[in-house]
């Protein structure tokens, strides 16, 4: 049974409606700590070298190869209007499948699975620019804060801020 | 056994593109080629010389028009396996439909575009500058 008090928002962790805690994957970016659904992430990785596609937005900073698959880098800071996440020999992303997209989410360091307990889950500010339009909880765990992010809105936002409503945008 | 394509690899600015073969009519200097058919920026850059191109016909139009670009590359032949499409989130996200998928060149994945879907987007902005 579901404590009364936890979020519905906790419940889109990867655990059980009856745990106590609440498990997210837990990215840096934007200086700060960013979680969303563990079981979103499929894997990850170490970005090769970009591809850079032509009239792309600036958020899509290329494509590279995984295992024989081209997967697009989705860039989190340039979707919410802040500076570009460093791309280097060294950096990673968490692949990630949000319904029909997969993309590799570009990061400043992957923390990878972290556990919150539900009863440090708060409602996120109701914010309507930058990053905090995505966040649906806040909480804390042992290394500090951390935003939850409603990945899959921010994914299907990047889509249609892309190609404008009703056209290809050509 | 595998199918194989040709493809021509060519420079615009600092990005390489690869292209099937069969849709460039022909590669030349551009130097007698009457401006008016000369496309000169395009979703795939502004070249940064203005000496080569690739004609490329316009089915819509049955016209030649000159796409000028930087450099080709030469003419690879490449096993289909090599040939992978484009993400759907990219599909999603570019505003036109020049990339048509990628070529895994060394591992990298090289822009497949169609000339002539680049050359119709172009002609199709408003005050074309060609």
């Amino acid at each position: 049974m579901a404590e009364p008090s936890a979020s519905s928002r906790a419940d889109a962790g990867s655990s059980g409606s009856t745990a106590t805690e609440v498990w997210f994957f837990c990215l840096r970016l934007l200086g700060g700590r960013y979680a969303f659904e563990a079981h979103l992430v499929t894997e990850v990785v170490r970005l090769g070298p970009l591809t850079r596609l032509p009239a792309a937005p600036s958020f899509l900073p290329g494509v590279f190869t995984h295992r024989g698959e081209v997967l697009p880098v989705l860039d989190i800071g340039q979707l919410v209007g802040q500076p570009a996440v460093p791309i280097r020999a060294n950096t990673r992303a968490a692949l990630i499948t949000c319904g029909p997209w997969k993309v590799a989410v570009v990061s400043e360091a992957v923390e990878g699975l972290v556990a919150i307990p539900r009863r440090l889950l708060e409602q996120a500010p109701g914010e309507s620019s930058g990053v905090a339009e995505f966040l649906t909880a806040v909480g804390r765990d042992k290394q500090g804060p951390v935003a939850i992010l409603d990945l899959p809105r921010l994914v299907e936002a990047a889509r249609a801020r892309a190609v404008p409503a009703g056209g290809a945008g050509s | 056994m595998s199918e194989t394509s040709d493809i021509l690899l060519f420079q615009v600015g600092v990005r390489i593109f690869a292209t099937p073969v069969r849709d460039a009519i022909r590669i030349g200097s551009v130097r007698d080629v009457p401006a008016d058919t000369l496309i000169l920026d395009s979703s795939l850059g502004r070249p940064y010389s203005r000496e080569r191109g690739i004609v490329v016909a316009t089915p819509d139009e049955h016209l030649e028009r000159t796409l000028v670009i930087d450099e080709v590359l030469g003419v690879r032949t490449i096993l289909d396996v090599e040939l992978r499409p484009l993400p759907p989130f990219a599909a999603a996200c570019l505003p036109g439909g020049a990339v048509t998928g990628f070529v895994l060149l060394d591992e990298s994945p090289m822009p497949l575009v169609d000339l002539p879907t680049v050359v119709r987007e172009r002609l199709a902005r408003p005050n074309p500058r060609i």
